[in-house]
């Protein structure tokens, strides 16, 4: 009896243990004293994780064209974003986009561009939806890049930021399928619904009031509404690898002055994500083949986690991440002069989302 | 010798089982009795007579109704499979009505279940306290445990009842679910500007501390002293042998005060009660007259002023970039928004078009 008690409770320590991060754990002290604004982290699973994602950055070769002037009149058909650019930084992207996001195919130019019989290469056509998704994809980096360094910063973002040398981006989403509420595919559940409600939706999320009294406040928000709120916040928390002090003082959410801030930064990313949805992830809706479609049909949509992958900053802030070295990337590019049928002119809609 | 322990007791008597005290009962007593080893290492190993009467009956009957409907609906939301219902279980809820229904009774899917669910309980705790209330008069007890219980009920019903019906709303109301009513729990807090700084609440959490501080004191008492005959605590009321003497004057060295054999367990019946009431008043005071603890914490000084210690962001922030607008039922729309496509979509890999409504609401039958 009390030798089996004994194993018993020496495989139960065992178990506890497994679910236990490697000590010491580093609490720094964020805010004023005693208000509980404290970060907690691993320094050695940090620098682990650090260490992974930055040795996954392909190295790529060269340098940006210091003087780049814009190919020549003629140079490409059908080129709508990428105007801007001479014909070795065009050739240097496209490589680059090669290695950042069809690398695992083993297809390479193929993946986007169409082999003819004769065996050459038809850069020019659309027939492969990839090339139509990734000219958006494009725009939608440019867009980015160009309108919000509110939130990316100087350093921007790239191809790699989100794809990370796959076809699919890790953390993008579906609409959540009724009645199948699948606790692996954490972003085929329940929890999509929430996420739908605020990335896409655009749903406001506030329900603290700004008075002490109920009859001071007309503020309706009920338990339901904080609880998608609730849901949402914790979202961004997993998506960002980060505690609730990161961006509120714990003792009052809602209040800004007490706020550190990177709230201030995490508000204008999800406007930049609400933006990025509404105006190229919606859109692109008639191009997926039925493989890239959610268990409702629709295609993948974007989310805090699709850039930053469970860290503050994506990629760590890994500088070969960064878009600097990408002229491609930094602004809405012009169409090439001598494109084909239909080239957008580029003016997209790029006011700021709201809240 | 038989060694006598009081902890684990070592040695079970085995004996015809006991009837109990002789008793007028106008109603039939139970006879089965027998005896278990198990809990007899625990607690006394007599299990039985078991008085179930027709308030037992009926309270485990409404009360099994109830907890048979919550699993049946939680199983109903996972489509009716088996490995997700217990997969999933910690996660299944049966939720309260929307707001926009108010205090109106919802069709069943909406939260006529809740309802249902909430009825058959409350009716079964009900029953069940009037059981305890019947049976302590029966045996010529006070009513202590009965009223301590209805303290725990005012909680329950302030929580499910009282403040859905001042606030207007059934959708106040806590859901039935493991975690769901834990989710309640951070949202109502969250929600009213953090329950921390309702003073109500802080009241019932030192009643409850002190509860267990109390229960700690006195269970250790007890037990150090159990060699004398310490447990047998009734009678030391009026004959206080050596482990009552010896208990109270270690008080008395350890901290200078002692309580009565008797006082202690009023200390802990009053701590215990009040720990639920004091809660309650908590509950019902929020959202029906304050929003925001909070803010009434600094209103009544109870909050320091603390200094702003933020660095500014690095693109300032321009002028009513930091405002929105409470949350609230959705729009019907966004400017520059296309929704339109959740109207109708292919079904992956069949040629089956369906509409976003068709698939939300028939999840069965497109499996």
């Amino acid at each position: 009896m009390k030798k089996q008690l004994l194993i018993l409770s020496a495989a139960g320590a065992l178990l506890a243990i497994q679910a236990c991060e490697l000590p010491p754990v580093e609490t720094s002290q964020l805010g004023f004293r005693g208000v509980g604004m404290e970060h907690v982290a691993n320094p050695s699973t940090l620098q682990d994780s650090m260490e992974s994602v930055a040795a996954r950055i392909p190295q790529l070769a060269g340098a940006p064209d210091a003087e780049m002037e814009p190919a020549p009149a003629g140079t490409w058909e059908n080129v709508q974003y990428l105007g801007h650019l001479s014909e070795a930084e065009f050739n240097r992207t496209m490589l680059a986009m090669t290695a950042w996001v069809a690398q695992e195919t083993g297809q390479g130019c193929n993946y986007c561009h169409v082999i003819e019989d004769d065996g050459t290469v038809n850069f020019v056509s659309d027939d492969i939806y990839t090339k139509v998704v990734s000219r958006d994809m494009i725009r939608m980096t440019q867009d980015l890049n160009a309108n919000y360094p509110e939130h990316v910063g100087e350093t921007g973002v790239n191809c790699w930021t989100c794809h990370m040398g796959e076809v699919l981006p890790n953390n993008y989403w579906f609409y959540a399928a009724d009645g199948e509420r699948d606790l692996e595919r954490y972003y085929v559940n329940e929890g999509a619904r929430q996420t739908e409600r605020y990335l896409l939706d655009q749903e406001a999320i506030r329900v603290i009031s700004d008075q002490a009294l109920t009859g001071d406040t007309e503020n309706t928000s009920s338990i339901q509404d904080t609880e998608y709120a609730y849901w949402v916040m914790i979202q961004m928390s997993k998506d960002l690898g980060v505690n609730c002090t990161y961006c509120h003082t714990t003792a009052r959410f809602s209040d800004w002055d007490e706020s550190p801030p990177q709230r201030v930064t995490a508000l204008r990313g999800v406007g930049m994500v609400r933006h990025a949805n509404a105006e190229y992830m919606l859109p692109l809706q008639d191009e997926w083949p039925a493989n890239r479609l959610g268990p409702m049909g629709d295609g993948p949509k974007i989310q805090c986690a699709t850039c930053h992958n469970g860290a503050f900053q994506p990629q760590y802030g890994a500088e070969a991440s960064h878009a600097t070295e990408w002229p491609a990337f930094q602004v809405l590019g012009p169409p090439h002069n001598g494109a084909g049928a239909d080239a957008d002119d580029g003016d997209e809609d790029t006011e700021d989302g709201e809240n | 010798m038989a060694e006598y322990q009081n902890l684990f007791t070592q040695v079970q008597v085995r004996h015809a089982p006991d009837p109990g005290v002789g008793i007028p009962d106008p109603e039939n007593r139970g006879k089965l009795a027998g005896f278990s080893g198990l809990l007899g290492r625990i607690g006394d190993a007599q299990i039985g007579p078991i008085h179930l009467g027709w308030l037992g009956i009926l309270s485990i009957i409404t009360g099994g109704l109830s907890i048979v409907i919550m699993g049946l609906v939680m199983w109903s939301s996972v489509g009716w499979d088996p490995v997700q219902f217990v997969r999933q279980l910690p996660w299944l809820a049966v939720e309260p009505p929307a707001p926009e229904y108010g205090l109106s009774i919802p069709p069943l899917n909406e939260g006529g279940w809740w309802i249902l669910c909430g009825a058959l309980l409350t009716t079964a705790i009900g029953l069940w306290w009037c059981r305890m209330y019947a049976r302590a008069r029966a045996l010529g007890m006070g009513t202590h445990v009965a009223w301590a219980f209805a303290a725990a009920i005012w909680l329950y019903l302030v929580l499910g009842f009282i403040r859905p019906v001042l606030m207007g709303e059934w959708a106040q109301a806590v859901p039935f679910g493991i975690f769901p009513h834990l989710d309640w729990t951070a949202a109502f807090s969250i929600r009213y500007g953090n329950l921390f700084y309702n003073p109500f609440h802080m009241l019932s959490i030192a009643f409850l501390y002190g509860s267990a501080l109390l229960f700690a004191m006195h269970a250790g008492t007890i037990l150090a002293a159990a060699k004398m005959g310490a447990e047998r605590e009734v009678d030391q009321i009026t004959d206080r042998g050596t482990a009552a003497e010896r208990s109270q004057l270690f008080w008395r060295w350890t901290m200078g005060f002692n309580a009565t054999m008797e006082s202690i367990h009023r200390w802990a019946w009053w701590f215990a009660v009040l720990t639920v009431i004091t809660g309650g008043i908590g509950i019902v005071l929020t959202g029906t007259a304050v929003d925001n603890w909070y803010l009434w914490g600094q209103k009544h000084g109870l909050v320091p002023d603390y200094p702003e210690v933020w660095a500014d962001p690095a693109y300032p922030v321009q002028p009513g970039e930091l405002e929105g607008p409470w949350q609230t039922p959705p729009p019907e729309g966004f400017p520059g928004l296309d929704t339109s496509f959740r109207d109708g979509g292919l079904l992956p890999g069949t040629d089956i078009r369906l509409t976003f409504a068709d698939v939300a609401l028939n999840a069965e039958s497109i499996r």
